[in-house]
């Protein structure tokens, strides 16, 4: 059997501010995974922003799971690689007062 | 009297158990079992031109399908009713937030197609309390478009079926169709896009006879597989059949929207699935398995 794999819009065209988490996806068939957070209009932001991966049994009560993805305000895209997620996958954080970064965030994952 | 569906000998050996659980029309389009993945159901986004912000404002934020294994807090992980994965819609944790998945391909005959699905609904476990009015509503749909050379009425024919569940907190727990247009409007500015948002709240009328309790077991972690069948046929753009677990509903009082052809869907058959939130938590729609037949020429 090929590997199956799996691209998911989890956010598109949505603006961050404050705090920010995408909606839960369930990812337990999938043992690799990246998110992939693309950067729709400039932005200025703070030194060192950024989003962290995190996971959950039940898609309810969350733990970060120690990877780290770096926002950035001019256009373009970033990326985290993670692996052993369990089920549930998400991305969370905290923008400042006064930022906001406007995002499409995609999770590529693959068995 | 139509032959009785269900036959008198034993499970023949050999014969395909996963199929054995729906009653197809001759030929199977598709038979869809979310173990195998996706298989084409993607997400819902609505037309746009030049940039995302054109689009309808309802259209903007469908959420997309994923597969899930249906992993409770208390219980751990229920499963498929058929192995470990179903496709799971899930909306925002936002009253009105729609998930929707839908598949795309075309038709080949114009005569009877059924779809028939395995499905289970639940609102997300947030409370120790019922939740039992958290889902507003799921629904099954069809998308479908006469081909270019029809002789008869040139149509877009959209049927559409909903269970609407509960409305601003209050249960109603009734099947509803839906043949009132939605406005189409035009996106952006070139004259060639259009768009319409059929999911709306407005224009739902009632099957008759179309209220059914289903088997909402009691808390929200707990799941039970429902068996819902539609007929359309494509010739005559009319219901055939509309059934629900032990329920089959007058198909001849319920109706699909029917609008003039647009000009590049000729022979489209999608269907579609979506659930709707009624309360500001999220509302889940679990399917294990769909199968769409059809009677074909040839």
């Amino acid at each position: 059997m090929i590997r199956r794999s799996h691209t998911a819009l989890v956010e598109r065209n949505i603006e961050w501010s404050g705090a920010f988490a995408t909606e839960p996806y369930e990812a337990g068939w999938a043992s690799e995974a990246l998110f992939f957070v693309r950067t729709l209009r400039p932005a200025t932001l703070s030194p060192n922003a950024s989003a962290v991966v995190q996971v959950s049994p039940d898609g309810m009560v969350w733990c970060d799971e120690g990877t780290v993805v770096s926002l950035q305000g001019d256009l373009g895209q970033t990326f985290c690689r993670v692996r052993e997620f369990g089920g549930w996958l998400r991305l969370a954080g905290h923008l400042p007062p006064g930022e906001t970064l406007a995002v499409t965030v995609y999770l590529v994952l693959k068995e | 009297m139509t032959a009785p569906r269900f036959g008198s000998g034993p499970f023949p050996a050999g014969a395909d158990a996963a199929l054995s659980r729906f009653s197809p029309l001759s030929r199977i389009l598709f038979f869809d079992d979310f173990d195998r993945g996706l298989n084409g159901w993607t997400a819902l986004i609505g037309n746009y031109e030049g940039t995302l912000d054109s689009m309808l404002p309802e259209y903007r934020d469908l959420r997309p399908p994923m597969l899930s294994n249906l992993s409770m807090w208390d219980t751990g992980t229920v499963g498929a009713l058929d192995g470990t994965y179903a496709m799971k819609l899930a909306t925002r944790p936002t009253a009105s937030s729609l998930a929707v998945a839908v598949k795309r391909l075309t038709w080949r005959h114009a005569g009877p197609i059924q779809m028939e699905v395995f499905f289970t609904y639940k609102p997300e476990a947030v409370a120790l309390e019922l939740l039992d009015t958290g889902v507003r509503a799921f629904g099954f749909a069809l998308d479908i478009q006469v081909g270019d050379r029809a002789t008869g009425p040139v149509e877009r024919v959209m049927p559409h079926l909903r269970y609407l569940n509960a409305l601003d907190g209050r249960p109603v727990e009734r099947w509803q169709f839906k043949r009132s247009i939605e406005p189409l409007r035009d996106i952006g500015g070139s004259g060639k896009t259009r768009s319409h948002f059929h999911l709306a709240a407005t224009g739902w009328e009632d099957v008759p006879g179309g209220a059914q309790r289903l088997c909402y077991n009691e808390i929200a972690t707990k799941h039970n597989w429902y068996y819902v069948q539609i007929g359309f046929d494509l010739e005559s753009m009319s219901f055939t059949r509309f059934r629900c677990n032990d329920r089959v509903f007058d198909s001849s009082a319920i109706a699909p929207m029917r609008f003039p052809a647009m000009p590049n869907l000729w022979c489209m058959l999608n269907p579609l699935m979506w659930v709707e939130a009624d309360a500001d938590s999220r509302a889940f729609l679990y399917v294990d398995s769909v199968v769409v037949s059809a009677e074909l020429d040839a």
